[in-house]
């Protein structure tokens, strides 16, 4: 073997220099597909449809009564008082109130569907904290009940998360909320991805029982540390391929990673950070983190303490998605207060945002954003509907960066919409009729419009 | 007397002492009664020594007058089936007393209830009064007992211990559910047989008089028909096969989950058996509940059965939303009178409390709303346990008006 080893050093010098020959021809450029699950989703069959005589909640704080709402070819056209329009089909809706159609930024349907059977456990990758590389999109089940029960309840976008069980749980992935034996055919064209990540007490649980790092908060933040590192030094090497390779550099890509795929992602501004994290401290770590690898630290997600940083979550434009009332399950879930979201709201430029993380309340964010409305108005602030019904729209767009796209009634923007009985914010509200880009994919009154899951057909 | 109550009125209706009242009239209320009297507007309940003495429609004489100014008045809510001080943080094990693994019927964590927990005073926001704790899990059927206890965060308010048998039975990722059910029978099979021997000579019978174990005594109080017993159950299945040994023994049978009762509602009704339910509870979370939906209340009411509503999910933390579910059964077509009741009097049939409705004799446990109790924008205005006023406050408050002050300081400084 000695003997074979300085040639062997001889070959590499010399690839070495090969590799930075101008002369040499460049070989084909390998780029990454970054979409190689595409969305098929098309729009359900659809008219141009005319709302009247509505209370209307724009999305963008603004309360018009007694106005209309035209949808043309799947878009809002306009919103205002007598418009008319030809051929469109005319839903006189006196007395009942029209929102955006209502977004959830954190759900689990299909990735833990109903039956929640073993087979069903899809949302979790529990074998290693940095999962990074798997994608919720690859685990969802679209026949899964829940995507119809929040349709009745008015959600015509959703993000589905992976689990918290790591300090990296995978990509979620934004879905239109329509029926399809696909996922691809729910896929939210377009929309960016997410990356969850997780604070606190779930993932230093899950590995320190198994004597593995993360068994700490200390063990957690040194996971994301060392993760940014090696995604740092991937996206420097992609970089540097690509800008040799566009000076005509004859060189090798580097090696495919699809961890660091992810994570590169984030760093390059694609993919957009989803953040289990219950306490202040931690949340603002999480900040200081996304400055030390330089990446927008996205929205945090659950957020029990967010009140007590929500200047910091202002200034950093972070979101914060939060439930109205859940607490104690956790010791980090301890300090909840029923005003968080109105307090974390309450500041200049921020981004509050009332999510479900549930089968069960995802068919009445309406509800659980009045819970905190209510609780607020009796407890010094002067929250309105009008504003109020941000949290569950154009918030939640904001959050899972589709605004430019949907969560307000605004021209141009997607026709999704829901016609409620009544003013949202009552218990006795329910949505009536459902609209996902001008289609309607939801009737309470025709058994038409009521989608079933291929699971509940024929069931005794 | 008669002085000294005119004075003490007085000085009520000042509103500048308190005075430590000895009958109080909460005057001009729309009473819900949650009985058969069903609303009574512009009426006085008076209450004496913790108990509701007189409801009138005549304003009636007392130390403490409470105006109502036409709001509506209706009993304490009551929650059950869950661990309401048997738990602080539900994923802190050293906080959690309410389930033992081998625990059996006898198992009793009622006198483990911490009055003082966080919990109490958080439900008191939502209007809840009383509650019945139960074990959750144990190795089973039997996993233990339940206990009634009132929200006054006092020492000493497990009111009733012990006050029914809870049976898990029904899907078993391990084994068969027939196990489970097999074993229950038999349970009150042998105790029934051993109860219904015929008496045999003096000496014998001596012998055999000897003071029966813990669970005999639950065991005949059951078949006695003494105490209920409350079995977590699904498959419209498995609770025909146990409404054959409800009618065998004559127990006093209830279920609780019933996700799937709706099935085999009139068969619940014809057998006076109740149900302890969730409103909400609308997804096909395994095989035995492929039939719950949001109107299962609705359609169980309509048939005549006795429906309690519960929280699902952590029923702890989250009892204080009792009164949205039940405001959500009435969107999906319970009666709002039914849905009342549902958060009141029958749990308090069920679990023979002696609260739950407004009514002569009964425990003085009353809320005062804003408006309709159920809706979301209603808040608690005044609440009374055994006729005493509590406070709504709780720690969530504290930390809020902490974060929410302006200083200089610290937040720490705040308190």
């Amino acid at each position: 073997m000695q003997r074979f080893l300085p040639s062997a050093i001889v070959l590499a010098m010399v690839g070495a220099i090969s590799g930075c020959n101008n002369s040499e021809p460049q070989g084909e450029k390998i780029t990454i597909n970054k979409n190689p699950y595409p969305s098929t989703y098309a729009a359900m069959p659809r008219t141009n449809v005319l709302i009247q005589n509505a209370t209307v909640l724009t999305g963008t704080g603004e309360r018009l009564d007694d106005a209309d709402v035209l949808i043309v070819d799947g878009k809002i056209a306009s919103v205002g008082t007598d418009l008319s329009a030809n051929g469109a089909k005319v839903i006189d809706a006196k007395g009942k109130w029209v929102t955006p159609g209502i977004i959830d930024v954190h759900s689990h349907l299909g990735a833990y569907p109903n039956p929640g059977v073993e087979s069903h456990q899809d949302g979790n990758e529990m074998t290693s904290p940095n999962t990074a590389y798997v994608w919720v999109e690859h685990s969802i089940w679209p026949q899964d009940p829940g995507f119809n029960t929040a349709r009745a309840g008015g959600i015509t976008s959703l993000q589905i998360l992976p689990g918290s069980a790591n300090l990296f749980g995978g990509r979620g992935v934004t879905l239109k909320n329509v029926p399809s034996q696909t996922m691809q055919g729910m896929k939210f064209p377009e929309a960016p991805y997410g990356l969850k990540m997780a604070c606190g007490e779930n993932p230093k649980r899950v590995y320190g029982s198994r004597k593995i790092s993360p068994s700490t908060r200390m063990g957690n933040m040194a996971g994301y540390r060392s993760a940014w590192v090696e995604a740092t030094e991937y996206k420097r090497a992609w970089d540097k391929y690509n800008a040799d390779y566009a000076a005509g550099k004859a060189v090798d890509a580097p090696e495919r990673d699809i961890k660091l795929d992810t994570l590169r992602g984030v760093l390059d501004g694609e993919i957009m950070i989803h953040n289990h994290c219950y306490k202040a401290e931690e949340m603002a770590m999480m900040i200081d983190l996304s400055k030390e690898f330089n990446y927008h630290a996205g929205t945090f997600h659950h957020g029990i303490e967010a009140y007590k940083i929500a200047d910091l979550l202002a200034e950093n434009g972070s979101c914060a998605a939060l439930w109205p009332d859940w607490w104690g399950f956790k010791m980090e879930a301890y300090d909840m207060v029923q005003e968080n979201v109105a307090i974390v709201d309450a500041v200049k430029n921020s981004c509050a945002v009332v999510h479900s993380d549930s089968g069960t309340t995802i068919q009445r964010l309406n509800q659980e954003a009045a819970k905190v409305m209510y609780r607020a108005n009796e407890n010094g602030f002067d929250i309105s509907e009008q504003h109020a019904i941000s949290w569950i729209t154009s918030n939640a767009a904001k959050s899972l960066g589709i605004d430019d796209k949907t969560g307000s009634l605004e021209s141009g923007k997607q026709g999704d919409v829901v016609i409620w009985n009544q003013n949202p914010f009552s218990v006795y509200a329910k949505a009536e009729k459902v609209f996902i880009d001008g289609a309607k994919v939801y009737d309470r009154n025709d058994k038409k419009y009521q989608a079933k899951s291929d699971f509940m057909l024929g069931q005794p | 007397m008669k002085l000294i109550k005119y004075s003490a009125l007085a000085v009520a209706l000042a509103g500048s002492l308190n005075v430590s009242a000895e009958t109080m009239a909460i005057i001009n209320a729309t009473v819900h009664t949650a009985t058969e009297q069903g609303v009574l507007k512009n009426s006085t309940v008076l209450i004496e020594d913790g108990k509701i003495k007189a409801i009138s429609n005549l304003q009636l004489d007392a130390d403490k007058i409470v105006d109502a100014k036409g709001r509506i008045l209706t009993p304490g809510l009551i929650g059950s089936m869950n661990q309401l001080g048997l738990v602080e943080v539900g994923a802190v094990s050293a906080s959690r007393d309410g389930n033992e693994k081998k625990g059996g019927i006898t198992f009793d964590p009622s006198i483990a209830f911490n009055p003082k927990t966080t919990l109490i005073p958080y439900a008191r926001k939502g209007g809840i009064t009383r509650d019945v704790i139960a074990p959750g899990w144990g190795d089973g059927p039997f996993v233990g007992l339940s206990s009634t206890v009132d929200l006054s965060g006092e020492f000493g308010s497990v009111v009733d211990a012990q006050n029914a048998a809870i049976v898990n039975l029904g899907s078993s990722s391990k084994g068969s559910r027939a196990t489970g059910l097999q074993k229950f029978i038999d349970k009150l099979d042998k105790q029934h047989k051993k109860i219904s021997k015929p008496k045999k000579d003096d000496k014998k019978a001596k012998k055999d008089a000897k003071e029966p174990s813990k669970e005999e005594k639950i065991l005949n109080a059951l078949l006695k028909g003494e105490k209920p017993v409350i079995i977590r159950v699904s498959r419209a299945q498995d609770m025909l096969e146990l409404l054959k040994v409800k009618e065998k023994y004559s127990l006093d049978m209830v279920f609780s989950g019933a996700k799937d009762a709706v099935v085999i509602k009139s068969e619940l009704a014809k057998a006076n058996v109740p149900v302890i339910i969730s409103a909400m509870a609308n997804l096909p979370g395994n095989f035995d509940s492929l039939n719950t939906s949001l109107s299962s209340a609705a359609e169980l009411e309509k048939a005549g059965v006795k429906v309690a509503l519960t929280i699902s999910g952590d029923s702890s933390h989250n009892l204080y939303q009792l009164r949205y579910d039940a405001g959500n059964a009435v969107s999906y077509g319970m009666t709002s009178e039914g849905a009342l009741k549902a958060v009141t009097a029958n749990v308090a049939d069920i679990f023979n409390i002696d609260a739950g409705r407004i009514a002569v004799g009964q425990a003085a446990d009353l809320v005062l709303w804003s408006a309709d109790p159920f809706e979301i924008s209603t808040k608690v205005d005044s609440i009374w346990i055994n006729g005493k006023e509590v406070s709504t406050q709780s720690r969530h408050d504290k930390l809020r008006d902490r974060y929410m002050a302006n200083s200089d300081m610290p937040h720490a400084y705040t308190h």
